[in-house]
């Protein structure tokens, strides 16, 4: 197949341009020179200085903390409204309310982002840290409901928790002992995406956030006003590894769909 | 106790299903309903001094919006997003067609592997861009040293650098739909036309090509309609001399504190992005 082979070398190509950026930023971050882009030898101290810098440090605080709040509130919604829009009876309007739950994830980031900012000044809200996780679950809401909902579509057409009440269990019963332990994997793994999309959340926060609230990307964009460092490289291919690990940890809770129905 | 759970979880009432879809509903009316109702409010008011909104109604924000001063954002907003959906969609096509019909085993990891900058920080991305294009730059210094360029160009801050930055950080929202659509082709279909004589290029054309027009126009949506909203790649790559509509909408929140005109501008903003919807809704369902 020649031709396959011209079009392999094309997406390889295409897959290089995307990398290139990440690759270089990885390359560079060992680089011990201040002017980034020629070679002068490896070095460690751009991750040891990471650590040394008592800002940055709490910038990664207050972003664990908010990813962690804001993946807490939209699981916890998110498994309530899956659930009733999966197992229960449809009501009027499902639909439409089916459409509204995904708007967050339509709407432009900036929309969402002023659109936050005028209602909480306006409504008289601080904007301090509670504001911001609670703009962010809105955010991190669709990819919660996408995860455990697929997985409540599957445990349906198995049955389970309908075996489980013809043999005497009760609604709740069923509900603790098969729909909660098996929809699980699906709950952790949204919450894990959430996670993932409230730590490099730039824009939302860039808006909702008030003067005293400095997350990791802000830190990140703050820093970069001043130019290019080597210390941006470090912070940038850490913040990388964070979200391949998280990405890779929510591929292993991902439940494949022919898997759910055989267990 | 255990009645009232039986009746919450069995959920054979409308009620029940209100009840757990009531902290969803909180958080959408609240955060997202009334944020974007108060915002179309307000761009009917008037922007007092010191950013004090006086609520005389008007569609004065609305003619400020198309006057000679903004209009050009507005077009180079269209212009942009245009751009890099035909890019988008001319550079994805083949990779989309090789994910689909080529690349055999290896076609889960590439998927995977398309979605990795994706998830990754567009911040972080946009900023090693900066690296590669800046006056002392990767590309400058590469070019420079194999005598290419005599003295650097700045690739920054420039059309060239926005576009760049847009279709890198877009082309997976196009190649996803493209291969969706593609992967449903029915091979036995394309085998047919081999059959009845059609050469590869003509199978191509009148057989793979119309049957992967849904993904094509579902690639257009959603590239075009988030690029009508892009903030982040002017902020970075570009500078204000080519604002776009989401650097402009920021720009009256956060420096000119002109709020009454930055929600026209969202207003404007959303109305484009409902419209586009509309029409994608209307294609799909003819």
């Amino acid at each position: 197949m020649k031709r396959g082979k011209g079009m392999g070398a094309y997406c390889a190509a295409l897959f290089a341009f995307l990398y290139l950026p990440l690759g270089v930023m990885f390359v560079f971050s060992f680089n011990d020179a201040r002017r980034n882009v020629v070679w002068k030898g490896f070095t460690l101290k751009w991750y040891t200085a990471l650590f040394h810098d008592a800002e940055l440090m709490s910038a990664m605080l207050t972003s664990l903390e908010l990813a962690a709040a804001a993946a807490a509130i939209a699981a916890v919604i998110g498994m309530l409204a899956s659930y009733a829009m999966v197992k229960h009876k449809p009501f009027r309007g499902r639909s439409a309310y089916d459409a509204l739950l995904n708007v967050p994830l339509m709407m432009p980031e900036v929309a969402l982002g002023v659109g936050l900012l005028t209602f909480l000044v306006r409504a008289g809200f601080e904007l301090d840290f509670t504001a911001l996780a609670c703009s962010h679950a809105l955010i991190c809401l669709p990819y919660t409901i996408a995860a455990v909902r697929a997985r409540l579509i599957s445990l349906q057409e198995s049955s389970l928790e309908d075996a489980a009440m013809d043999l005497g269990a009760t609604e709740w019963q069923a509900f603790v002992k098969v729909t909660m332990p098996l929809a699980m994997p699906a709950i952790i793994s949204g919450a894990l995406l959430s996670f993932t999309v409230s730590f490099q959340d730039f824009v939302t926060t860039f808006f909702v956030a008030g003067i005293g609230i400095v997350t990791m990307p802000i830190k990140i964009y703050s820093m970069m006003k001043f130019g290019v460092t080597p210390e941006i490289n470090a912070l940038s291919v850490c913040l990388l590894l964070a979200t391949f690990t998280l990405i890779g940890l929510n591929t292993a809770f991902a439940v494949r769909p022919d898997e759910a129905s055989h267990r | 106790m255990n009645k009232a759970l039986s009746w919450l979880l069995g959920g054979r009432k409308p009620a029940a299903s209100h009840l757990l879809l009531a902290p969803a509903t909180l958080w959408l009316v609240f955060l997202l309903v009334i944020p974007a109702a108060g915002l179309v409010l307000l761009s009917f008011a008037k922007n007092g001094p010191y950013g004090l909104i006086l609520w005389e109604f008007g569609f004065q924000n609305y003619r400020r919006a198309f006057d000679h001063k903004y209009l050009p954002v507005l077009l180079r907003t269209l212009g942009f997003a245009g751009a890099t959906t035909a890019l988008c969609l001319i550079l994805g096509y083949p990779m989309a067609y090789y994910l689909a019909f080529r690349a055999g085993r290896w076609r889960n990891a590439l998927l995977v592997g398309l979605m990795v900058p994706f998830w990754s920080s567009c911040l972080v991305a946009y900023y090693s861009w900066m690296i590669v294009l800046g006056k002392e730059g990767l590309l400058n210094t590469a070019m420079i040293s194999i005598g290419f360029l005599s003295r650097p160009i700045g690739f920054l801050y420039s059309p060239f650098s926005i576009l760049l930055g847009l279709v890198y950080f877009y082309l997976p929202f196009a190649v996803l739909p493209l291969y969706a659509s593609l992967d449903k082709v029915p091979r036995a279909v394309i085998e047919a036309a081999y059959d009845l004589g059609a050469g590869r290029w003509t199978a191509f054309f009148k057989v793979t090509l119309p049957l992967s027009l849904p993904g094509v126009v579902a690639g257009c949506v959603l590239t075009f309609i988030p690029c009508l909203g892009d903030f982040l790649t002017v902020e970075i790559l570009g500078g204000p001399r080519y604002y776009l509509l989401g650097n402009l909408i920021s720009n009256q929140f956060m420096m000119a504190q002109d709020w009454p005109f930055g929600s026209a501008l969202t207003t404007i903003l959303l109305a484009g992005l409902v419209g586009g919807l509309w029409l994608y809704q209307r294609w799909e369902s003819a």
